[in-house]
Order: C-alpha cells, then structure tokens, then sequence
C-alpha cells in the first residue's frame, strides 16, 4: 500500500545537514520525489550512506519507537537559551544545535562501534525494549531476537549459558576431545543480549566474562569463537545490586553505562495510541534502517577513520593525567599512583590524611579514588569517534569527548564523595549525578588547561614532537643539548611547585626523553 | 453534500476497520488533518478517480481505492490538497490528469498517484515553473502512452518543458528511450521534426526552442530574465552578482548563494556555497566574444545594452550565455549568444 504506518516512517536525509560543496548531477528522476510516499515506501531511491543510516535509526527510534524525550547530550552552535527554575536554581538549556537522547543514541554507538553497553534503571522504563530494537537493526527478526537474549536469573548455569555437552557422548566418548557440544545459538549472534545480568550467579558470571571479554566460549576443552558483535545488558541496579554482586571484571568490560530516565506523563498520548494501533515498535522497524553485516564492518572501518585532532587529544591526555597520581602512595616518583596504595589495601582515608600542602579543592585528583585505565581511555577514543561519525563530522570535535565522557567513565572513575569538592556550595548534588560531575570535572580541566595556556605554550609537547622526528642524524652535541633542556625544565619546576596528576605525567614523559637521549647518546660513543 | 458513488463506498465499507486505523496512523504524523476535508475529498477527486477506473479496469477498483486513499491522507495532512492546500495544483492533477489514465493508473496505482502528485507539487513550488502546463501536456498525450514507465518518462520530458531546467540533460536521455512521435510531442516541437535533428539542436544549444521548428531564432538576443527581490516573492536580498559555472552560473546575494540553470524552458535556482561562488569568481574569464570596456559591454564588437537593467554590476558567460546583472535590480539577465 502506498500510505505505510507512519510508524515505519523514516526521517528524510540528510538529518545532520552540513554545508557540503559538492558536484551537482540533476536527475530527472527526482521530479517524482516529493512529499507522498510511493509503494516501496520511500521516495529516496538511494541508500544512504552508513552514518546517514544511523541517524535515520536514531531518528526513528526516538520519535516513533522509543519515547525518550530527554536531550542531555547537548550541542550548540551558537548561544543556547538558559533559564533557572526553582529554589536550587535549576538550570535548563535549551540547545541551539542538533541535540540527543543518550538512552537512544549510546546504544546505536554501541551497535556500530561492536562495544558493550549497559542499561541501568528502574524496572519497565524501555531497557529491553531497547536492547531488543538493537538486534532488530541488526537484520534479525524480533523472535530470533527474542529467543537469543539471555535472562539472568539465580540458577543460571554454565550450561544454561554457553550450550551441553551431547549426552550420547558423554556416555560414549573414550576421548574429551569426542564429547560434541551443543552450543547456545546466541554465541553466534552479531548482537547479544543480556538481560538482568545481576541476577546471574557468580560462576556464570566468570564464564560470561571469557564470552565478553576474549569473545570465545569454553566448555570441557571445546572452544567456541563468537563474531564480533555488539552487546548489550540490563540491569535494575548499577551498584553491583541485584541477586548476585558483578564480579568486577565483568563490570570493568562494559563501556558505556547509560541509565533509562522516567517516563514524561505528557506522552501518555503516544502510549495511548500505540495500545489503540495495536503497535509493537520492534515489529515495524522499518527495512530501511536495518544494517547488514557489512554495513556494520563497514561503519567500524569508518569511525576508526574519524580523526582526533592533535589539541582535542592534548586535552584528553590533560584530563586523564590528574586522577592516578598519589604523592604518598609511594616513595618512587613511579609508583606515587593511587592503584599502589590500592594494591596495598591502604584505607583511602589513611592515605587523604597525609595529603601533603596541595589544594584539595583545585586538585581534579582529589575528586577520585582512582584513575583511569588503559581499556577506558580506549573506549573513550572509541565512542569520542562514533560520535563524531554518527554526527556526520570527518574528526572529532571537543565537544564530542565532552559529551560522550561522562557514559564511558560513569562507573570507572570512582568519586571520592568526601573530597572537599563535593563540599562545596552548590556541589553536594554531585555526589549522586555521576554524568553532571564527570562532565564538571571534564571542564574544570578544560578550564585549568586554558588557564596554564598549554595550547600555545606546552614545552614537554615541544620535546615529544622534537622526539617524535627521530634520533637518526642526531648529534652528539645536539642530544646533550637536548638533554639539558630537559634537566633545565624539570629543575625549574622543581622551584617550589605543587605536583599534581598532570605535572606528575609530564615529568614521567620527560624522564622517558631523558632516558631515551641518554641511550641514544651512550650508543653514539661507541660508534 | 455530493454522495459518494456505490463502487467507493463498497470499498470504503469493505476495509473499513483497516482504514480507520490509516487515518488514525496518519492523524498521529499530521495533526492537522481534517475528517472534513478529507471526507470531501473522497467525495470528490478521490471518488471521480474511482469511478474512471470502473469504467476501464474494474478488477483494480479496489486497489485503486486504497491507494488513492492513503496518498490523500498524505496529501491532506501536509495542506497539499482540499480547500486548505498552499496551491491548487495537486487537486487539479487528480481531477484533470488521473481520470484520463485511468488505464495507467490501475496498472500501479500507489506509483502513478505518488508520482503525479509528487511533479506537480515539486513544479508549483519551484518559482517559474508552470505546474499547469505540465498537466495539459500530460492530460493530451498520456492517452498515447502503452504503459506506466512510458507515461512516467513522458513526464519527466513534460517536466523539463515546463521549467525545470536543471534536469535538461537528464531529460533528454529520458526522451531518447521514448517514442519519437511522443518525445518531440513533449518537449513541444513541430510534428515535421525528426527527433535525432531537435535532439541535436537541444543539446548544441539550451536557448533553442522546438516549437520554432525549422525556424528558429539564432543570434544573440534578450533570452531571459531570473530572479526578483525577496520582497516580490524571489530569491534577493539585495541585487546579485554571477559568476560562470561551467554551463551554469553561480549567483551572490546578501550572504547567500545560488546555482543557476537556464535554458529556453526556464531557469532554476539550486543552493550553493559562498566557496563555490568564490571559486567560480577568482577563476573568472569571459569568452572572447565578450569584452568590457569601461562601463560597456561589447558582444563581437557591438555594444550590447539593456537599459532596464541600468549600471551593470557584474558579468559572467559561457559559449551559449552571457548573465548580467544591475547595481539597482534583482533580475539577472541572460543573453543567447547562439
């Protein structure tokens, strides 16, 4: 029929208009595009590209699907409107760009980058839903969906997870080798789902890491290896709640956590309508926003091009630096990181009270109990890109890793609540709004960043790109030269400076340059 | 109240339930529409489209029906069509056009409805264009047409001839693959022609006009005037300037930019960058038939005025056209120069 439901309607590209000069071919064919549908049910005879497809997803999923009326990832392109409500001066912004949902879009990332998401949130409030419409884009069909997911619960087993050995041949087999497996279907599904994943049992659960984190799967010698694929679990609590606690490792492969906001009571309309319809919006996906398996290999190739410019990065490498820093953790300039005392089971508070004269208030460091780990930053370049792709840009902007870092780092960097900061006027509210204090952390070091003027005047970047050209040729007289400018920097900040987390890297890299020239120079003696 | 036919309303009756739910659906994407004005126009184009295709096609009454049921929503919804619609067009190719092919119509009714709809709608919005051309040269040669791809290459030609001239090239390799009878007839040229020879003459030249005929007029001469002040319902701000884009020109005014396609059909304006503009200008030169002296423009040799258009502010040209434009006017003028 020609009039489709209009809730297979897709929005019309381009739906991140950019200003694009590009060369014109007039089709006369396009005289029959317009503004009623035809029988195939578009009027665009073209397929769009990957990223384009991904925002008309985005798009249908949160105007006809998903009813998330919550843009809280914000972009601008020009002052946005601001208003303060209430006695605690609440702030709403109305934003002057293109602005998202991060219930909808966090998990259409995840689907294209092949990562691991989390939904958080009270019971009811869509994280399934969600997760199914995930597999529906995938290509499958709801019930293939359906049936893959897996629904945590008390008396999970291995078996229950992963598949059974034959029973003929466990009465058979001479060999371990000979006992055939029967595996679960969902190990070889391009997107998986998990559901209630903190009501698995704990064993279960370790089993579920080798799947989440090696992507194989392990039953008496036998070994399955999964496709790449993007994953997706529910939980009712991010706490580690639930009947079991997470095992911290199975929490540590997650990347991006995202929580299920409550419903808005003026949609009720659009509820209505959809038990009057009898419509289930994982049943009408339409075909045009479902990926093929290439599609997705492809997207991945594509958001592993997007670039990251070196002074987005340089402000990555800022923020990252202030959290692992410990000044008495350890006695080896090394070692002063807060994962030394942790490994020593040191009591943080112990540690907090021997801090020595620095500014708890303006040190981000004392914010935290711990720092971030190699897996996190990498997911955080990760998503930094599939959100640039997703909003159609060839690099990543600042304010792409502004927005996307509070979701990566939701439940991998760990608040100190009783730091100073969360004590100051107006900050107590930080204490439980992760996403609002890591994006307030993530400024603080913006601002401390444009403060020390490092985007002009960073000696330790001048050295690493002076590195970066390479030791070949270099002269003896050269390197000592080089070497003394370092020794020279590090003397001069030695001069009654405060060390903080990003002083502490830079000295770390400087004593790795040191180092470098140092053996560099030894070995053009011998020559 | 004018009833509707028996034949509808067989058919409304039979789906009424699956109906009841599109209009409901269409309600949700199209807050405005209407139950009265879309239950007039059941009553009316809808039902008249029903009625000629009984008289041709029986069998397909029911899928026509339906599918001229679901493109009025469409339409209905967005003011395209009934007492509120933004321009009458869309409403007088369903009362006009559709009855007379109904044959063609009941082949592929989702298709052919959408498509109609779809070129008239895009023709009235498109200043210039003349929508109502379009569907009397469809309205007198779609009886010709054997079936729903010939009917819908007749209308891209038709389209074309109607003023939209950026799909000049795209329409003339539409009309190679029609009937040579149906193709001169619908770009407008004199029975006596041979498609091969008006083809020729098209593609050598975009100011050749076939309805001339064997007589056409070469030589340089007024060919058009584009464009009018955004206070006259045009493009302007502020009067433009052009640059030459290969066949086409580019256009500056008031910040914004535009590509300009003309030909003897009509002129069209597509959005351009302020970049391309500035491409176009720093890579500038005019043919040498066209010189500036001064405050005059010499075309081999011979001043060339244009006294509405006073001062000339800028100049641009390519073999066929020469654009000029004033410092006090919005109108861009085009010169044939073949």
């Amino acid at each position: 029929m020609g009039f489709l439901n209009v809730f297979q309607r897709v929005s019309q590209s381009p739906t991140n208009p950019h200003p694009t000069p590009t060369a014109r071919a007039f089709d006369v064919a396009d005289l029959y595009r317009g503004p009623v549908s035809t029988a195939s049910g578009s009027t665009d005879p073209g397929v769009p590209p990957c990223d384009e497809k991904l925002r008309q997803a985005y798009f249908w999923i949160v105007n006809t699907a998903i009813i998330s009326p919550h843009y809280d990832i914000e972009y601008n392109d020009g002052p946005p409107q601001s208003f303060s409500l209430g006695d605690t001066k609440s702030r709403l912004t109305l934003p002057s760009a293109q602005s998202y949902s991060s219930f909808v879009l966090l998990p259409l990332l995840t689907f294209a980058a092949r990562r691991k998401c989390l939904f958080i949130g009270g019971p009811g409030r869509g994280k399934t839903a969600s997760a199914i419409l995930m597999g529906v884009i995938a290509g499958y069909s709801v019930r293939e969906v359906r049936r893959a997911m897996q629904h945590g619960h008390p008396q999970m087993t291995i078996a229950d997870l992963l598949g059974n050995p034959l029973p003929a041949d466990l009465v058979n087999a001479q060999r371990i080798e000979d006992i055939r497996i029967a595996w679960r279907q969902w190990l070889s599904m391009r997107v998986k789902i998990i559901d209630e994943y903190n009501r698995i049992p704990t064993r279960t659960q370790s089993a579920l890491l080798t799947v989440m984190g090696d992507n194989y799967a392990e039953i008496l010698n036998h070994i399955y290896e999964c496709p790449d694929s993007a994953w997706f679990l529910t939980a009712n609590d991010d706490q580690g709640g639930g009947t079991y606690q997470v095992i911290e490792a199975l929490r540590d492969r997650i990347d991006v956590i995202v929580q299920a906001l409550g419903f808005n009571s003026r949609f009720l309309q659009d509820l209505l309508s959809r038990i009057e319809e009898n419509i289930r919006p994982e049943e009408v996906v339409p075909r045009q926003i479902i990926f093929t398996e290439a599609e997705v290999d492809r997207m991945q190739e594509e958001i592993r091009a997007i670039r990251l410019p070196d002074e987005v990065r340089r402000r990555l490498e800022f923020f990252a630096s202030q959290f692992e820093f410990c000044e008495v953790a350890a006695e080896q300039f090394e070692y002063k990181a807060k994962d030394t005392a942790r490994l020593a089971g040191m009591e943080w508070h112990t540690l907090t009270a021997q801090e020595t004269g620095r500014d708890r208030l303006k040190d981000l460091g004392c914010q935290t109990v711990n720092g971030l780990s190699v897996r996190v930053l990498m997911t955080l370049l990760i998503y930094s890109k599939a959100l640039a792709y997703f909003r159609g840009n060839q690099a990543v902007e600042l304010e792409d890793v502004r927005q996307i870092l509070p979701f990566v780092l939701r439940d991998k960097l760990a608040p100190d609540t009783e730091a100073p900061f969360f004590e100051a006027p107006g900050h107590a509210v930080y204490r439980a709004d992760r996403v609002g204090w890591l994006r307030k952390v993530f400024d603080l070091s913006c601002a401390e960043f444009d403060r020390l003027d490092l985007d002009r005047e960073d000696a330790v970047a001048a050295f690493a790109a002076e590195f970066q050209r390479g030791l070949d040729g270099l002269s003896e007289n050269e390197t000592r030269s080089r070497l003394v400018k370092i020794e020279r920097l590090i003397t001069e900040w030695a001069k009654g400076r405060k060390l903080y987390g990003h002083l502490y890297d830079d000295l770390l890299k400087l004593k790795y340059l040191h180092q470098r020239y140092t053996n560099y120079l030894r070995w053009l003696k011998t020559q | 109240m004018k009833a509707i036919s028996p034949t509808l309303a067989n058919v409304l009756r039979a789906n009424r339930a699956e109906l009841n739910t599109r209009f409901a659906s269409a309600r949700h994407l199209y807050p405005r529409l209407n139950s009265l004005v879309f239950g007039a126009l059941l009553q009316t184009a809808v039902d008249e489209l029903v009625q000629s295709v009984e008289r041709v096609r029986p069998d397909r009454i029911g899928d026509v029906a339906l599918a001229a049921y679901d493109a009025a929503l469409e339409l209905a919804g967005q003011d395209l069509i009934g007492p509120a619609a933004r321009h009458p067009f869309v409403e007088e190719s369903w009362r006009i056009l559709l009855p007379k092919v109904a044959a063609i119509v009941a082949s592929d009714p989702s298709r052919v409805i959408a498509s109609v709809s779809n070129a008239v709608h895009q023709l009235a919005t498109i200043p210039e264009t003349r929508p109502q051309q379009w569907i009397e040269v469809m309205a007198s040669l779609a009886p010709d047409c054997s079936d729903v791809e010939t009917f819908l290459k007749l209308g891209q030609v038709a389209g074309w001839r109607a003023g939209l001239a950026h799909f000049r090239r795209s329409a003339l390799a539409m009309a190679d693959t029609l009937p040579e009878r149906l193709a001169l007839a619908a770009i407008g040229a004199k029975p006596d022609t041979r498609w091969a020879e008006a083809r020729g003459k098209l593609l050598q030249n975009p100011w050749h006009n076939p309805a001339e005929g064997h007589n056409d007029i070469t030589g340089i001469r007024l060919a058009a005037q584009a464009g009018a002040f955004r206070g006259f319902g045009g493009l302007f701000s502020e009067p433009p300037e052009v640059a030459s884009a290969g066949e086409h020109f580019l256009v500056y005014s008031g910040g914004d930019c535009w590509l300009l396609t003309a030909d003897a059909f009509g002129a069209t304006f597509h959005r351009a960058t302020k970049a391309e503009f500035e491409d176009a200008q720093s890579n500038r030169s005019l043919p040498t038939r066209v010189k500036i002296k001064g405050s005059h423009i010499l075309l081999d040799e011979q001043p060339f005025e244009f006294p509405a258009l006073g001062d000339y502010g800028s100049v641009a040209a390519n073999d066929t056209t020469l654009a000029l434009t004033g410092r006090f006017t919005h109108t861009i003028v085009l010169v044939a120069l073949q």
